[in-house]
């Protein structure tokens, strides 16, 4: 995905709140906690309690809290043991994740967990104490007992189901954990993996891509402002045959490897959007709204492919599962004022084609690799100058445990632009989105296996995913533009985009 | 009260003044008003009809042309639901888990079918003198309304998007139509011609109990489209032109189709004139419609503020002021007309239905076929 990571640490709820005064809820409400959110992964097998799965934002809790829609599988007891990684992790991604706050609440969740159950555990005896005859004024004296324990265990139930919500949202905003070759800093951190090509030296005065779409008719940016708004455009004549082009070329070099084309919905609900890692409801979001709906825009592919097997156990055999998927992207840029927006460099729709693999935890770093090998390629073949960049702890995006980045040379605007990004998530995204895998039995397995209970199979793990940019329209069209533009303002169209065009070689502006 | 007055004449007339003055701006506010209120109401009157459209429901629409007829099978046919399954072309279950119900994933060939459609449509009708144009999704939604849609209408048809004004388009009409917004265009740039491909968004509010199996009704699709500005002389004839286009379209891939005149009670406030194409879709035992032709003749361009400047009869004064034309007469509205070249998921289901063979695999229409990379056959053998 290319780089929109902002961290904001997510909840509706301040962090000075209590929880106890939250008694309005009524019985029917009450849960039990989940034990499984407090346990290692490999026992997350068992499924995840869901509150509201159909993201409707649920029943009035107490004053001002906002439920949660859904649960990421967080492996608390995995963070209480790593307490200063953690921390570390937290501190060089600059993420504002309160990790002293989760903590807190677990410790205040731990206690109240136990205080509950004995408080059940004495309404059953007072219960098992019933049976059987009694003197009428002592069954009286159990009754009200009975019945006093009974209230004090619904107000702790409720305090305790507020406690698990603020848990949840609060550990959810700990950011992914770090490779360690991952350089630590900011941007001007970030390590040189790979260099192709080298600037070209011109022998006439450049255009940028907007004077040179403007001489060859190829973009209108005026008319669509008044129809939409800045960073918004109309692509004409060839530049339409190259955006299509570049597509069908990515989908089919990227297919041929043994990726599953799709074409995806642009709408989808908020909570998928959240659960991919990203923010749909905070300031300055990069995202798009729906009105008087749950539903947003996608800013990338990554999110309704990633939701395509949510809530879903694969088997292994069937990994990895590799996608191409083509789609139109919406990006508020919200926050971006200030940043490069010249001409197609920063615009709000786009056309992407975007590569996504589900695989086993073990694999991840090897299609990492195949994926960042797959974006070189196809950039050298067009002829592009660029780096690969293996970008540093603060300028990963929560989701990330790793992320490549590949910056092209774009003569006109004098600077290295984003053109791609591909990110291993490891296990980030699978644990919000419930996907996991059921690993294949070592022995044979025997002869009535039951759905569910794999014995022989073990328990469930969630897979890791990763997403890599193939084409990002705009930005490969200034490349496009901008590097192969010759002196008498013609375009040398790159080779393999050529039999996308009907053998077009050159945009000429003498056919005009 | 110019001149020299006495005092007291004076004061009269500065009070006759003032009193005048508050009775106007009061008058004026109402002015205002009733001009907003008229202006609001007027809007609303549909554009005039043709005389030969027949008058009525969807059922006095008349046949204007029939090309081919109804295949027969020698087999037990499928929808395109079933066969969509069996070779691995949609994902509607994990759509609905994602984004809602009527949204689906295309797969595998399916993708490369709804690839070929676009290409091929922008391809052939470029062929024709028609500038290809990649448009936005996301318009002010004047723009919406400048064009005759209605985004506030109960069960409108448009998805907004929220703390906005923008709107998500349900055709590239719109934003096609809005290109050339509140312009004076040259006569000699007459006709300008666009094929535009865009994803198009609909709320299909109201749709509930209508036809909605599979592909037939979604909230999201790709779309070709052509839009047309011309002289008013002209539209009939280029009204004429475009659906030839798209009859010849249809007939190339090989369906069978009925052209129909549309019906006063069907056609829509901006159309003067529109024609339907409705297609043979043997899995779902009906005609569908896949196309529609409008002519909308000065309805969109005297809202969207578009008009034309005739070119002068006699060689222009040699001090022409811009404006003036007195030499080339006045400016008019152009005239605007839209038709669908190719609504891509509705073809598939056609494609799919029409063209299955008795083991389960699709005849691929010949001149897609180059688009595929010379795939001739979705075969279930190859899953």
């Amino acid at each position: 995905m290319l780089t929109c990571g902002r961290f904001i640490s997510s909840s509706a709820a301040t962090s000075t709140a209590s929880f106890f005064p939250f008694r309005t809820l009524t019985r029917s409400l009450v849960r039990r906690p989940a034990p499984h959110l407090l346990s290692s992964a490999s026992a997350a097998a068992a499924t995840a309690v869901e509150l509201d799965t159909n993201g409707d934002g649920s029943a009035g809790g107490g004053a001002g809290v906002v439920r949660p829609q859904w649960k990421a599988a967080i492996d608390f007891k995995w963070i209480r043991d790593n307490r200063d990684a953690v921390a570390d992790n937290i501190r060089t991604r600059n993420s504002t994740a309160n990790l002293d706050l989760v903590f807190e609440l677990y410790d205040q969740y731990l206690t109240l967990q136990k205080e509950v159950e004995r408080l059940r555990a004495e309404r059953n005896a007072v219960a098992n104490k019933m049976k059987g005859k009694l003197d009428p004024s002592v069954r009286q004296a159990l009754v009200e007992e009975g019945k006093n324990l009974k209230e004090g265990l619904i107000a702790l139930e409720e305090d305790l189901v507020q406690l698990t919500d603020k848990l949840q949202l609060e550990a959810q905003s700990i950011p992914n954990t770090t490779h360690p070759d991952v350089p630590v800093g900011g941007e001007e951190s970030s390590v040189l993996r790979k260099e192709v090509g080298s600037q070209r030296s011109f022998n006439f005065a450049i255009k940028d891509h907007l004077q040179l779409g403007k001489e060859l008719d190829l973009f209108d940016f005026d008319a669509a402002a008044e129809v939409s708004g800045s960073k918004f455009y109309y692509l004409k004549n060839e530049a339409v045959l190259l955006e299509m082009a570049l597509v069908n070329w990515a989908i089919s070099e990227v297919s041929k490897k043994g990726f599953t084309p799709l074409i995806t919905p642009e709408i989808v609900r908020s909570s998928v959007v959240e659960k991919c890692g990203f923010q749909p409801r905070a300031k300055n979001t990069q995202v798009y709204s729906i009105e008087d709906s749950d539903q947003c825009l996608i800013g990338t592919a990554e999110i309704p492919v990633g939701g395509i097997h949510m809530d879903s156990i694969l088997a292994e055999s069937a990994l990895p599962l590799k996608y191409v998927a083509y789609s139109h992207c919406f990006r508020t840029e919200a926050g971006a004022a200030g940043a490069a927006t010249r001409g197609l460099y920063r615009v709000h729709q786009f056309s992407k084609v975007e590569m996504f693999i589900f695989c086993r935890p073990e694999e991840s770093g090897k299609w990492h690799e195949e994926l960042i090998t797959i974006e070189e390629d196809l950039y050298a073949s067009l002829g592009l100058h660029f780096k690969t960049l293996d970008m540093a702890t603060g300028d990963l995006g929560a989701p990330a445990y790793r992320k490549f980045d590949i910056e092209a040379w774009m003569p006109g605007l004098e600077r290295y632009g984003e053109i791609s990004s591909a990110s291993n998530c490891t296990d980030y995204q699978s644990r919000r989105l419930g996907i996991r895998y059921r690993p294949s039995p070592s022995e044979p397995p025997s002869t009535s296996t039951k759905k569910g209970k794999g014995a022989a199979s073990g328990p469930t793990q969630f897979v890791h995913t990763l997403n890599a940019t193939a084409v990002a329209v705009p930005r490969l069209i200034v490349c496009i533009l901008e590097n192969f533009q010759q002196g008498d303002g013609s375009i040398v169209v790159p080779e393999p985009l050529r039999p996308y065009m009907g053998g077009l070689e050159l945009l000429s502006p003498k056919f005009k | 009260m110019k001149g020299k007055l006495d005092p007291s004449v004076r004061q009269a007339l500065v009070e006759e003044g003032k009193n005048l003055k508050e009775g106007l701006i009061a008058l004026e506010e109402d002015l205002v008003q009733l001009t907003d209120k008229l202006q609001l109401e007027a809007q609303s009157i549909p554009n005039t009809t043709h005389p030969d459209v027949p008058v009525g429901g969807e059922e006095s629409s008349v046949l204007r042309k029939e090309v081919g007829s109804q295949r027969s099978f020698n087999f037990a046919i499928k929808d395109h639901l079933q066969l969509g399954k069996e070779l691995d072309l949609f994902d509607f279950d994990a759509a609905a888990e994602v984004s809602g119900s009527k949204f689906y994933y295309l797969k595998n060939e399916a993708v490369l079918l709804e690839m070929a459609l676009v290409n091929w449509a922008i391809s052939e009708v470029s062929k024709k003198g028609f500038t290809p144009l990649i448009t936005p999704e996301i318009v002010r939604s004047s723009v919406v309304e400048k064009c005759g849609f209605q985004p506030r209408a109960k069960n409108t048809q448009v998805y907004s998007i929220e703390d906005s004004d923008q709107c998500l388009i349900g055709t590239a009409e719109i934003p096609v139509g809005g290109i050339h917004m509140d312009s004076i265009l040259a006569e000699s740039a007459l006709p300008l011609k666009y094929v535009a491909y865009s994803h198009c968004f609909r709320t299909e509010a109201g749709a509930a109990g209508a036809a909605t199996r599979g592909l037939y009704r979604v909230h999201q699709f790709s779309k070709v489209e052509m839009f047309i500005f011309c002289r008013p002389e002209e539209s009939g004839k280029w009204h004429e032109e475009l659906i030839t286009i798209e009859e010849d379209l249809y007939a190339s891939l090989g369906l069978h189709f009925k052209t129909l005149d549309m019906a006063t009670g069907d056609l829509g406030a901006p159309a003067y004139r529109k024609f339907d194409i409705e297609a043979w879709m043997p899995g779902l035992e009906r005609y569908g419609e896949i196309s529609s032709a409008s002519n909308c003749t000065d309805y969109q361009s005297r809202r969207l503020g578009i008009r034309y400047r005739p070119s002068p009869s006699e060689p222009p004064s040699t001090s022409t002021k811009k404006g003036k034309g007195a030499a080339s007469g006045p400016t008019q509205f152009v005239h605007t007309l839209n038709a669908t070249a190719v609504a891509v998921p509705r073809l598939i289901v056609c494609i799919l239905e029409n063209f299955q063979q008795g083991d389960g695999s699709i005849v691929v229409p010949e001149p897609l076929r180059p688009y595929m990379g010379g795939l001739e056959l979705l075969s279930p053998k190859f899953k």
